[in-house]
């Protein structure tokens, strides 16, 4: 069992080890989500919709025939890309920001414009398109679009982004693009992205150069809670009951696509079952396909995902290469990295991952580096498009760094956490970093590092075939405060009522990340004045946006301090308006009064020291409210570190590898709320093994259609494949405000890959670059294929 | 598993009772009560046992997740047993006496264990949640056959579930707990 963490400031609430307070909702099957709010019993005149998805990668309708569908009994309404409102729809994309901020059309974070809703042409099997069907059952749905009669006009496509940067290749967007390779945007930048020094030169003095490739393939998001909306339109507003995590976002999209002012658009949303980046902020355009039918029709429409059709969108895949110098005392004096990602289909927030984080990389992490050079490429190819997943972008690079360091180590004859330490920190600190030398110090120790390690390939065999290894990868932190200056205002709005229970509306859309207890929790801090309980405070897992406030977006765990932040001011105003309500009620100056631990004292008048509840209870009973915000303080205060460690075990004999063990630190500024944090270390490994050892998309290359939409082979760990998992927290960084913490839960599943490959390469003493690392590509590697 | 009590076959299209037009009627007990539904509207012999709980009946605890049968979140007990409810027709659960999430009852040991846990170490037993209710089914089946189930006996009941989330140790940790407090409330009575 893990060591409880030792919390820097002990406070009574942020920091401790208790129940989620959503658990009893959850374990007794109460809580509900967007499918269980929008069932047949509850919307008696509901219509389910169903949208043509393309069977060809790379096609175009050239007509359609719909009367056969039209006749099936059941069938309320066709809508095709011919009529009107979609043909007057703007071009969009899904991935109008980085998830945090609200955004016009016009403003949308990466410019590339190259998707229609419903549009006449498919870029990818499975493709949304074309025709739409709202009918009285699911299956009646379905089977209109299996009546209607389409002739297709089929063309060459490519699944491969080194193959489609060929000239000649077919071409994926050919009305936007001559070319599949993505120009450059004014966010990403150049091609180029990053040239500090002069890495050639460098390399030419350099005492080892050491070079290599990684190659991250396209793992999904599998949230179990597949994509659902309930569009109704009734007295000309439009409510929506979804799924999407982004409620604030949601209402604007429709407004900008649709021409409808917000007030008339209401979005809600409950507990969502599992978020992991996938796109569903709302830009999607299945969302305003519902809406149009649902407007069309006059009936509420469910539109819902099956599983195979939740296999929407992937992490981007990306080739990596690197070429590092460095100096035979350790110091690495260049780096220069090149990446070539499979953008998909749609560019979507390709270059959010292929430029945007390794980017920020540059100064978070690789700051004291003095050549370094950075270019990337994105491609379109006829496959599922890239978006955002959990570690976007960091986890593709870590893998490419994980091997850098490993493979520099090696030929320097040092140990890799040695060359860390000399040589990764962020923009603002001396080197060493403090943050990351205790992460990696921790985790060295916990796994038994020094113990365990061995020259590749070198250990003792096990069974006469196994082998073992241990390897580690470490990486900078991504939301720090000062990091979420995107998001805007955050706000929070607090109703104390005259019997001293608090209403919370802290809004977020609770995806699993614990935020919410991490608010009730912040709450209870904030309140002490108050002396009250987590039990005396009301949180709602609905989030409303005719609440009048924009949703907090839980994009890593980082709502879990950013609202808690507010909360501090809110509980400034909360005791300034109590002591102004206590001198009406008692007749005495406020500034005579003060509150502590629920016990209003009048300095001057120690007779009337009465509970707060009492006060008000002699005044008029109004519940007090207040209504904060605050944009993030911007404060440059880098990043905290973190780092995972593995033990593997390989079966020479069959190329299974098995992973014994986990360690995974995070220096958290602050730990919230430490079973959460401890879940979010734990549940990131499952994520992360998965992508290092099994997930992977599969596609039949002579017709592009994917092979493994569905979860028998598109294999996620269960809970017989994961090893024991040491989860542990720290706290040695720490950002502004009162709790200067960090968000966590994202990054937990980014190093997790390029420990398990350096782990195996120490087992075997052969580097596989290549994930998922499945069986036959060990025995390819050891030469047994 | 077809039902032979019935003698109703996965699969194969009843007729309507004979001589008669009326639509097959089928009973199942839920939670403890008999609940009728005729075969016509939106039933068929290709209902799901998971359509008629959810979208008829409103026991939304289960979730259906993959609809075939690979994640487990849909898990509900049959005459004693977990079941796929995404992979049971109606027809077949005929005549069958079905537990749900919302028929356990409130202090359901499994219940409790899930949402208290919270130790260092383990993590809590869930974080979106929305497995949650097909783990709570499968291990309050598997407690019903073996109380004191070992932590690798555990492992093998539960790993036709899936916990996208990741929460494996904290659900394993979770059903120890119920174990233990099964055997507390045991030996207290």
């Amino acid at each position: 069992m893990s060591q409880a963490y030792k919390p820097r400031v002990p406070r009574k609430f942020v920091g401790g080890y208790r129940p989620k307070i959503d658990g009893p909702d959850k374990a007794s099957g109460r809580a509900l989500y967007a499918d269980d709010m929008t069932i047949k019993s509850r919307f008696p005149d509901m219509l389910y919709a169903k949208i043509l998805r393309s069977p060809y990668p790379n096609a175009r309708i050239r007509k359609f025939d719909l009367s056969k569908a039209e006749a099936l009994p059941g069938v309320v309404s066709i809508m095709t890309y011919e009529d009107p409102e979609f043909k007057s729809l703007k071009l969009t994309n899904a991935g109008w920001t980085d998830c945090v901020d609200t955004v016009s059309w016009d403003r949308m974070m990466f410019q590339f414009r190259d998707r229609r809703v419903l549009g006449e042409y498919a870029c990818w099997v499975g493709d949304e398109m074309g025709i739409a069907v709202a009918a009285e059952t699911e299956e009646i749905a379905d089977e209109a679009l299996g009546l209607i009669d389409i002739d297709w006009e089929t063309s060459p496509f490519v699944l491969d982004p080194l193959e489609a940067m060929k000239k000649g290749a077919p071409l994926v967007h050919p009305d936007i693009q001559e070319t599949n390779v993505l120009a450059p945007d004014p966010t990403g930048g150049p091609d180029v992205f990053e040239d500090r020094g002069d890495v050639e030169e460098d390399f030419k003095r350099a005492e080892f150069v050491v070079e290599g490739e990684s190659v991250f393939h396209n793992a999904t998001q599998g949230s179990m809670d597949n994509w659902c909306c309930l569009m109704q339109w009734k007295a000309d507003q439009l409510t929506v009951w979804s799924n999407h995590y982004a409620a604030d976002q949601l209402r604007m999209h429709i407004k900008e696509m649709l021409g409808l002012p917000l007030h008339k658009i209401r979005a809600i949303a409950s507990y969502v079952g599992g978020q992991f980046g996938r796109g569903d902020t709302g830009d999607q355009p299945f969302f305003l396909v519902t809406s149009l039918l649902a407007m069309r029709t006059g009936r509420p429409v469910k539109y819902r995902h099956t599983r195979h059709q939740s296999f929407l969108n992937t992490r981007q895949p990306a080739i990596y290469t690197f070429k590092a110098g460095a100096k035979r005392d350790g110091t690495i004096t260049s780096l220069h990295f090149k990446s070539i990602g499979n953008v998909g289909a749609y560019a979507d927030l390709s270059m959010f991952a292929l430029k945007f984080v390794p980017k920020e990389l540059a100064e978070v992490f690789m700051a004291h580096i003095p050549n370094l050079r950075m270019e990337s490429y994105g491609v379109y190819t006829n496959v599922i498009p890239g978006c955002m997943m959990r570690g976007v972008g960091n986890s593709q690079f870590n893998l490419v760094f994980a091997h850098v360091m490993d493979a520099v180590a090696e030929r320097l004859g040092m140990d890799p956490i040695d060359l860390c330490i000399k040589n990764f920190a962020h923009e603002w600190e001396k080197l060493p970093s403090e943050s990351l030398v205790a992460v990696l110090n921790e985790g060295a120790e916990r796994l038994g590092w020094k113990d365990k390690r061995h020259l590749p390939g070198k250990g003792r065999a096990y069974d006469g075939v196994k082998r073992r290894g241990v390897g580690f990868s470490c990486h900078p932190s991504w939301h720090a405060e000062w990091q979420e200056k995107r998001r805007g205002k955050v706000q929070v709005n607090l109703t104390l009522n005259p019997d001293c229970t608090v209403l919370l509306n802290a809004a977020t859309i609770e995806v699993g990340g614990g935020s919410n207890t991490c608010n009730v929790l912040g709450c209870a801090e904030a309140l002490g004045f108050l002396g009250i309980g987590v039990e005396d405070i009301h949180w709602t897992s609905i989030t409303d946006t005719n609440d009048g406030i924009k949703d907090c977006v839980q994009t890593d765990s980082a709502v879990s301090f950013l609202q808690a932040e507010v909360m501090i001011d809110s509980a400034k105003e909360l005791k300034l308006r109590l002591r102004e309500a206590g001198a009406e009620i008692l007749n005495v100056k406020a500034s005579d009064i003060d509150i502590v631990e629920g016990e209003v004292i009048v300095a001057s008048r120690p007779d009337l020291r009465m509970t707060v509840k009492q006060m008000l209870h002699k005044g008029d009973n109004a519940p007090i409210t207040v209504a904060k915000s605050r944009s993030p303080d911007v404060a440059l205060t880098g990043v905290p570190f973190f780092a995972n460690f593995a033990e593997v075990e390989v079966d020479t004999s069959t190329g299974k590898v098995d992973v014994l063990r986990l360690v995974v630190v995070n220096d958290c500024g602050t730990v919230m709320y430490a079973s959460g944090a401890e879940s979010q270390q734990i549940g990131g490994q499952c994520m992360g093994m998965g992508e290092a050892l099994t997930e992977e998309i599969i596609y039949d290359k002579a017709t592009g259609i994917p092979l493994n939409f569905n979860w028998v082979d598109y294999t996620i760990p269960t809970m017989a494949d994961m090893p024991d998992i040491d989860p542990v927290l720290l706290e040695v960084w720490k950002g502004t405000g009162e709790y200067g913490a960090c968000g966590i839960g994202e990054g937990t599943v980014s190093c997790t890959p390029g420990a398990i490959l350096n782990a195996i390469y120490n087992a075997i003493g052969v580097r596989v670059n290549d994930i998922p690392i499945k069986p036959e590509k060990i025995l390819k590697a050891l030469g047994k294929d | 598993m077809p039902n032979k009590e019935n003698g109703v076959t996965r699969g194969v299209r009843e007729p309507a009772v004979a001589g008669s037009d009326q639509p097959r009627e089928i009973r199942i007990r839920v939670n403890g009560s008999w609940r009728s539904f005729r075969l016509e509207s939106d039933l068929s012999p290709a209902t799901t046992l998971s359509y008629v709980l959810r979208e008829k009946l409103g026991f939304t605890g289960l979730k259906v997740s993959c609809d075939e049968g690979a994640c487990g979140a849909c898990t509900v007990i049959q005459d004693g047993k977990a079941v796929l409810s995404c992979m049971v027709l109606a027809v077949e659960a005929d005549g069958r006496d079905v537990t749900t999430i919302e028929g356990l009852p409130a202090d359901d040991p499994v219940v409790q264990a899930f949402a208290e846990q919270s130790e260092p170490g383990y993590g809590t037993a869930m974080q979106c949640g929305y497995c949650t209710p097909g783990f709570v089914m499968t291990a309050r089946a598997l407690l019903n056959d073996n109380p004191s189930p070992t932590l690798s006996e555990i492992k093998d009941a539960l790993a036709g579930n899936i916990c996208r989330c990741g929460c494996y140790a904290g659900i394993a940790q979770a059903v120890l707990r119920a174990s233990a407090k099964i055997a507390a409330g045991r030996s207290a009575s």
